[in-house]
């Protein structure tokens, strides 16, 4: 209509991560190694759970700015159009995560007891699963999984920078066409990486509601730091004239949306093993309803569901940044937990335990994060300045 | 119809726009004017109208908060009084009172509260079903943007707080009103006579 301004928008470039926050991330990583190694000397098992949780943890939030950025793509989005590149960015951990996966592989004798044979030998159910459930399967599956995801990004990612220069609207249509396949490939492999990845640190146990629990985690967790990353540039004046109060408040309603999602999607998965109440399934609630696993289990109905949908509940609190900044932190940390809550109760099933192994693994991988996050902002230009629908998104009034 | 010979009452003026960003323009306009009634209708959402109207925000929102809240609670204690305290039944060995069992049934009347006293309340706020007034004009759901000043009533003389009240906003004059919109950019404006709907 009549927003079509034929003002030429700011371009604001790259954004450079100050060195003072790089050097952080930088001790982080050498933190993260130094508890790592001597987590390893001191409780190799403990250790490897916790490099698998945050290894899930992180892998989720990169997966989760491509899933992101796909489904603009996918429905053509108008109004995400100056917040989309902040998601692109977040996809240049994929790699890394490749590696840490590719780690894991030196733990799998510690943490997957499907992994010894003579565990899975006169077990039925483990012999059963045992084709599935081999080392050599598991690694390549998911490295091949992680790669393909990997391959669609940087193709749709790609696809988005080159739009920068050439400001081509074939390149929108092109990513368009993709969207599908990696959402696709995604689906099928992030649920693929879910199962593996933890539903099997509990062999004997399943839910086919799994791979779908750990993907509302993911989305729950990347809105919140799509939230917090857009806020955070918005008020330093990165983003002054592109990302206005509307833009913060529709990452505020996703915010809130896919806290009920993960809910939804948590007690359904829990209500159908409940009910039904077969042996071979409810082990696993079982556990994390016993010893002071029954608190973290209650933290996530109030403090990972009601806390962050009382909080957003209202318009006010959706426009109001401060406010989404700390419910955003809140909500990663209570994915942080989520997850510790699925990995770890199969090592400790009396309580969970965070100490300095945990503590120090999560620094080093949140310093691999910051630092390959930082490196892509640095390198690209921090507004999707090409795309054809940021004009009218900028100029955006809604409700 | 025993007034139809009578001269129809005047209830207000209406200028016709074209175009959305004039409408919101000289909205602003009459609102810094300062009548008591005025309002704009247009043939789909004009972003930004409210605004330029200085509508406060609705309290539709808390109703629906309210009514949902409601519904949760009444849908649980329900289930209990039925499952636990009126009729126990023994369902799969699982105790009477089973909180994952009531919830899907506590969610969906939390929603169906929600959304009756939701709709409900819209209807009472927004004062539908009308059976006062006549659409000013069809092309307001076509093709035209309408501000219709209206005229205030008429309060009596002896009525002081009525007085008061509008004193405190512009008088309405027809001819003053019409100006105003015509200055404004109107493409058409005339008065309107109350019809009523019928």
């Amino acid at each position: 209509m009549q927003h079509s301004h034929s003002m030429e928008i700011r371009n604001p470039g790259p954004f450079q991560v100050s060195g003072k926050t790089r050097s952080w991330f930088m001790v982080f990583v050498a933190l993260g190694v130094v508890a790592f190694g001597a987590g390893l000397g001191v409780d190799a098992k403990r250790t490897w759970f916790s490099f698998v949780h945050n290894h899930f943890f992180f892998m989720s939030l990169a997966l989760g700015g491509a899933f992101f950025a796909s489904i603009q793509f996918l429905t053509s989005a108008m109004w995400s159009a100056p917040v989309r590149r902040i998601s692109e960015a977040f996809t240049a951990y994929i790699p890394v995560a490749m590696v840490t996966f590719a780690i894991l592989y030196f733990g799998i004798h510690h943490i997957y007891e499907w992994s010894h044979p003579s565990v899975v030998k006169g077990d039925v159910i483990l012999e059963g699963k045992a084709g599935y459930l081999s080392i050599a399967f598991f690694m390549v599956r998911n490295l091949v999984a992680l790669g393909l995801l990997y391959f669609f990004t940087r193709k749709l990612v790609g696809n988005s920078l080159t739009q920068d220069v050439t400001r081509d609207y074939a390149l929108s249509l092109k990513n368009k066409g993709l969207a599908p396949g990696f959402l696709l490939i995604f689906a099928i492999g992030f649920t693929m990486a879910s199962f593996d990845q933890l539903m099997s640190l509990d062999p004997h146990w399943y839910s086919t509601m799994f791979g779908v629990y750990c993907f509302a985690g993911l989305f729950y967790s990347v809105l919140a730091l799509l939230g917090i990353v857009t806020v955070l540039l918005k008020r330093n004046g990165t983003l002054a004239g592109i990302v206005n109060e509307n833009h913060v408040h529709d990452l505020g309603k996703f915010m809130f949306a896919f806290t009920v999602f993960w809910a939804y999607i948590g007690f359904s998965q829990f209500m159908l093993i409940w009910y039904a109440n077969l042996p071979e399934e409810t082990g696993y609630f079982m556990t994390r309803l016993q010893g002071s696993w029954f608190y973290v289990t209650v933290f996530l109905l109030v403090g990972k569901f009601m806390t962050p949908f009382f909080l957003l509940l209202p318009r006010d609190s959706k426009r109001n940044e401060s406010l989404l900044v700390g419910v955003g932190v809140f909500m990663l940390v209570a994915q942080w937990i989520d997850v510790l809550w699925m990995s770890q109760p199969e090592l400790f099933k009396e309580g969970p335990r965070v100490g300095w192994i945990e503590i120090g693994t999560m620094l080093g991988f949140l310093g691999l994060f910051g630092l390959a996050v930082s490196r892509f902002m640095a390198k690209h230009n921090i507004v999707a300045i090409g795309d054809p629908r940021l004009a009218e998104s900028v100029h955006h009034h809604h409700q | 119809m025993a007034n139809a010979t009578q001269t129809p009452q005047l209830s207000g003026v209406v200028g016709f726009f074209n175009d959305a960003h004039v409408l919101i323009e000289a909205t602003k306009k009459v609102r810094d004017q300062n009548y008591q009634f005025f309002d704009c209708f247009t043939p789909y959402p004009v972003h930004g109208l409210e605004a330029a109207q200085g509508l406060k925000r609705s309290p539709l929102p808390f109703v629906t908060f309210v009514a949902g809240l409601t519904g949760g609670t009444l849908g649980y204690l329900f289930q209990y009084w039925t499952s636990a305290v009126d009729w126990p039944i023994n369902v799969g060995g699982k105790p009477f009172h089973s909180g994952p069992a009531f919830i899907p049934i506590t969610f969906e009347l939390t929603v169906l509260f929600a959304a009756l006293s939701t709709v409900g309340a819209m209807f009472l706020l927004n004062g539908l079903p009308n059976t006062r007034r006549k659409s000013v004009d069809p092309s307001v759901t076509c093709d035209r943007f309408a501000i219709v000043i209206e005229r205030p009533p008429v309060v009596a003389e002896d009525d002081e707080k009525g007085q008061a009240k509008q004193a405190k906003y512009k008088r309405f004059d027809e001819a003053e009103a019409k100006g105003l919109l015509e200055k404004l950019g109107a493409s058409e404006v005339r008065s309107v006579y109350a019809e009523g709907w019928f």
